[in-house]
């Protein structure tokens, strides 16, 4: 008897131990995946070239960087919404909306003869007010006439890149002041390795020729930008009562209903959030390539929404976090970068992220049912 | 003694189906009562014109000695009607303290308020405390609520009501889905919070809980409260036969009538 | 079994990290980026151009298709090629003339000499124009092309009657050009009016969309221009799905497989060829002139077109200018 009890202690503790293993697996294997990723394009990007290229520099750290920010502020917004269990298809045409009109208006009010800088400011602040509307709408519609996120969304999506068209004339919104290329590829800090250089902030040093190929970008603008994002999205999701509600209404929409939480005006808030980052996404676009582009998100809102899910934010809503959606951004914008450094046919890129989705998810349900076999077991 | 909740003549139609006939129900401060009936009887349609879920046609709700017409549920909570449902009504993608914090989550101001987060420490040692007061004991608070038994999530809901300063507690088929031996720590924290002087409405269709812990149990069939008796003064054969409609008293008084 | 997946992953490494050792480059010759709009049979013509070149001057090429077309995809592919740092001529072409102005920008910054073919930045014009940093402008003349296929559509029509065009996006700079060029042609002949242009945004399926619902409003329409690859396919297929094969009149722009298929079939009555393999084969050879210190290189330089009907489709001196990749 005592020993069949000493015996069951011990399955007990092993089943425990087994149990924070698989649990530790599951929330750092995305990090695991990408370090291994990282370093697999190192050995196989140098080698391949026979060591001309380098795969792991500070110009391709911030050229990563710079891939990953329209993809990571779409998919901010988008955490949000799939963790209270809803989905936004929205996001890449309300973010091409912003870029139109933000080009737009500051075309337009630069022409009138406003100074650069107000005329910048005042054109992205309209711009991410633009993209607030249509995600202020989505949530108005799904909260209150309770249609589902995913047919209102995807109607949003038609509405935003018909508005876009139209507003742009289909073509690409040009005349910006310089200011506006600046913002887009300028960069708070700049490196010049080797002889004569130095580390310069804020202003670009004025060299040419063999020096200006020596110069690293160290935090562009947009970078920047997204860096404050994720750290308010941190903040707010974490640390906040709005993110405590965020999950309260995707693991039981009813439940967050009854404990008085304000479900619906939560919901519009989500909506209008991910409009928000789409629109930031918008006029960095604005910004980079110096015009507004209706079509410049479209492309990006699949690999968004695959980040998303990469992070581990279930699609059934009530688990994920901002670090995760940010692993699963970095995870294919090194991808992208270290298939095209290997020189790969690019469609390798579609194949293997497929994988890693699917992978991300199975990752997450065998969690479940290993934890839940434990249980039952013991 | 002033009756806690009293239900006067309460009528909530469906359409055509009277779903609650005319029902007059008292509850006292410290007391159990057992509300049993079969499937459809209007025990759950009742409850929710109290809780404020539904508006009755006709009647009146006097609780704590004023009459009161709640809009919404909150309402009724914050008038200290807690309503336990049967699913709990929990998230269970959040932990002990989020969720008896629920909708209440305490903060911590900076910047004069501008700033405000979770006061994560302060809500956990509150749901300790008031865990400890029913006498509940978790290996941790800090997991998903998922991975707890029935009977630990019972005890969270409970938890909740209490730690809000509950007046009434409502609870909807509390020992549904439970093992024995949990079944057996649910009953005890009823009589637990009775002990602490919190009235109590037990709605069960497991009869020898109801008579575990109740003072009084009222039968209701096809809408109508067929009896009231005093638990110590029935059995359960008895309440089976108002409950499938071979008694019922009302009968009789309309026959005298 | 953890073990066993690190020994994968290093005999992986190992494997990848020996065979291209057999091939090192040989440093003193310039090594060439070849960056195209998106994946089709054009820049895939352009390619082979591209290859026969490097093979014949002895060079090394880095290939990278963007999947779809706009700057939001191409960018990154250009960032990751210039983050190489072993490149010194890049081979593209920009899929915004505005847009990709920056992103290039940053290319020669980092020492890479840029040369666009097939499309251009800013106005095209890289001595006197807004955008000058390229070495050189390699491509069709457009607006030309655009002249060329209404003045064959007004003969084929016998100078009357109403045309439709399929264009792709507005920001486009060849296909605006093609476009312009093609209303510039068109208002040669009097009886000739033009009842719209239609934006498919590069997709064959909105082409087709497009064209069958321009067939259901304007019943009498005579002639279709479709400015490339996808337009022209989509214009041919709504045309055939309606019955209307030989009645209406498409030219197409670019001379793809099916588009001289539809040919053969009579539901395009003209292919307009461009010299993709040309404008590859030219754009190495400027970037080899370059290198050796040529400065006379052109900066901007017009490929022609060859002019296919089903009269001359099988002469092989023309079926050489028809997008085929070999093994396709």
């Amino acid at each position: 008897m005592a020993a069949e009890s000493s015996s069951l202690a011990i399955a007990s503790a092993r089943t425990a131990r087994q149990k924070q293993l698989v649990l530790i697996v599951s929330r750092v294997w995305a990090w695991v995946f990408l370090a291994l990723l990282i370093a697999f394009f190192t050995a196989s990007v140098f080698s391949t070239s026979g060591g001309s290229v380098n795969f792991l520099t500070l110009r391709n750290s911030q050229n990563i960087l710079m891939a990953i920010t329209p993809v990571l502020l779409m998919g901010l917004g988008q955490t949000f919404v799939i963790i209270a269990a809803g989905i936004d298809l929205s996001v890449g045409w309300v973010m091409g909306l912003a870029s139109v009109i933000s080009a737009l208006v500051i075309a337009d009010l630069v022409a009138q003869g406003m100074a650069e800088t107000p005329a910048i400011v005042l054109g992205f602040v309209i711009g991410v007010i633009a993209a607030a509307i249509p995600g202020f709408i989505n949530g108005v519609i799904i909260a209150k006439l309770r249609i589902p996120s995913f047919i209102v969304t995807l109607g949003m999506s038609f509405i935003a890149r018909g508005i876009s068209l139209l507003l742009s004339g289909g073509n690409v919104v040009i005349g910006q002041p310089p200011g506006v290329r600046a913002f887009g590829n300028e960069s708070l800090l700049y490196l010049i390795s080797g002889e004569g250089g130095g580390l310069y902030f804020l202003q670009r040093p004025n060299v040419t020729g063999e020096a200006l190929q020596r110069l690293d970008r160290i935090l562009p603008w947009p970078v920047v930008v997204t860096a404050i994002v994720v750290a308010i999205a941190l903040f707010v999701l974490h640390k906040t009562q709005f993110g405590r509600h965020t999950y309260a209404i995707g693991g039981n929409r009813e439940a967050a209903l009854r404990a008085g939480v304000p479900v619906d005006r939560h919901i519009i808030m989500l909506y209008t959030l991910s409009g928000i980052t789409c629109g930031i996404a918008g006029i960095l676009h604005t910004a980079r390539f110096n015009g507004g582009s209706s079509i410049a998100g479209d492309p990006l809102m699949l690999p968004s929404i695959a980040a998303v899910i990469i992070g581990g934010v279930s699609m059934f809503g009530g688990h994920g976090s901002v670090a995760g959606t940010v692993i699963g951004a970095l995870i294919i914008a090194v991808l992208t970068t270290g298939l095209v450094m290997l020189n790969v046919q690019p469609f390798w890129q579609f194949i293997v992220v497929g994988i890693v989705v699917i992978l991300a998810v199975l990752i997450d349900q065998a969690r479940d049912l290993i934890i839940g076999r434990m249980e039952s077991q013991g | 003694m002033e009756p806690m909740l009293s239900v006067r003549n309460l009528v909530k139609r469906f359409g055509g189906l009277v779903a609650v006939n005319r029902v007059s129900l008292d509850v006292y401060p410290g007391e159990v009562v057992g509300l049993v009936g079969d499937n459809a009887a209007g025990k759950s349609t009742l409850i929710k014109c109290v809780s404020g879920v539904y508006h009755a046609e006709e009647g009146e709700i006097y609780f704590e000695g004023r009459r009161v017409s709640f809009a919404a549920p909150i309402e009724a909570r914050r008038a200290g009607i807690e309503t336990i449902y049967q699913d709990l009504a929990l998230a269970g993608n959040l932990d002990v303290p989020a969720n008896i914090f629920l909708g209440r989550e305490v903060k911590k101001r900076y910047l004069g308020g501008l700033i405000r987060t979770l006061d994560e420490d302060h809500m956990l040692r509150e749901s300790q405390t008031v865990l400890n007061s029913l006498e509940i004991r978790f290996p941790s608070l800090t997991v998903p609520i998922d991975k707890l038994s029935g009977g630990q999530r019972q005890a969270v809901a409970i938890a909740r009501a209490l730690y809000w300063k509950a007046k009434f507690i409502i609870m909807d088929e509390p020992t549904n889905n439970l093992g024995v031996v949990e079944q057996r720590k649910v009953l005890e924290l009823i009589r637990r919070l009775r002990e602490q002087g919190v009235p109590i409405i037990l709605i069960s269709h497991t009869l020898p809980d109801v008579f575990a812990v109740t003072d009084r149990i009222v039968v209701m069939h096809r809408g109508r409260k067929v009896t009231e008796k005093r638990t110590a003064e029935t059995n359960s054969q008895e309440i089976v036969q108002y409950m499938v409609g071979a008694l019922d008293d009302t009968r009789a008084q309309l026959q005298e009538a | 079994m953890s073990k066993r997946f690190l020994l994968t992953l290093i005999l992986g490494l190992v494997a990848l990290s020996i065979v291209p050792f057999a091939a090192t480059a040989q440093m003193e010759k310039p090594k060439i980026g070849f960056l195209p709009g998106v994946v089709d049979p054009f820049y895939q013509v352009m390619e082979i151009g591209v290859n026969e070149a490097v093979a014949d001057f002895g060079l090394e090429v880095v290939t990278q298709y963007p999947q779809t077309w706009g700057p939001s995809v191409q960018t990154p592919i250009l960032e990751a090629m210039i983050a190489r740092g072993d490149l010194d001529y890049l081979i593209t072409a920009p899929t915004d003339k505005e847009q990709m102005i920056a992103p290039l920008q940053s290319a020669v910054d980092a020492g890479i000499k840029v040369i666009t073919v097939d499309t251009f930045l800013g106005d095209g014009d890289y001595v006197n124009g807004p955008v000058t940093f390229p070495l050189s402008y390699i491509g069709s003349d457009n607006v030309e092309g655009g002249r060329i296929a209404a003045r064959a559509l007004a003969e084929v029509l016998g100078g009357k009657g109403k045309v439709y065009v399929q264009n792709t996006n507005v920001g486009v700079s060849t296909t605006e050009q093609r476009g312009q060029g093609f209303i510039e042609g068109i208002s040669e002949f009097p009886e000739m009016e033009l009842v719209g242009m239609d934006y498919n945004l590069d997709d064959a399926n909105t082409a087709v969309e497009q064209t069958a619902a321009k067939l259901q409003a304007v019943p009498d329409l005579a002639g279709i221009f479709g400015v490339n690859v996808f337009s022209a396919y989509g214009a041919g297929n709504a045309v055939k799905a309606a019955g209307l094969e030989g009645k209406v009149q498409v030219i197409a722009f670019d001379a793809t497989k099916d588009a001289i298929q539809n040919l053969r079939d009579g539901v395009v009555s003209l292919v307009i060829a461009q010299k993709p393999h040309d404008m590859g084969y030219l754009a190495v050879a400027f970037a080899m002139a370059d290198w050796r210190g040529v400065t006379s290189i052109p900066k901007h330089v017009t490929t022609g077109y060859a002019v296919i009907d089903i009269n001359n489709v099988d002469d092989p001196e023309v079926a050489r200018f028809i997008y085929q990749v070999p093994g396709q």
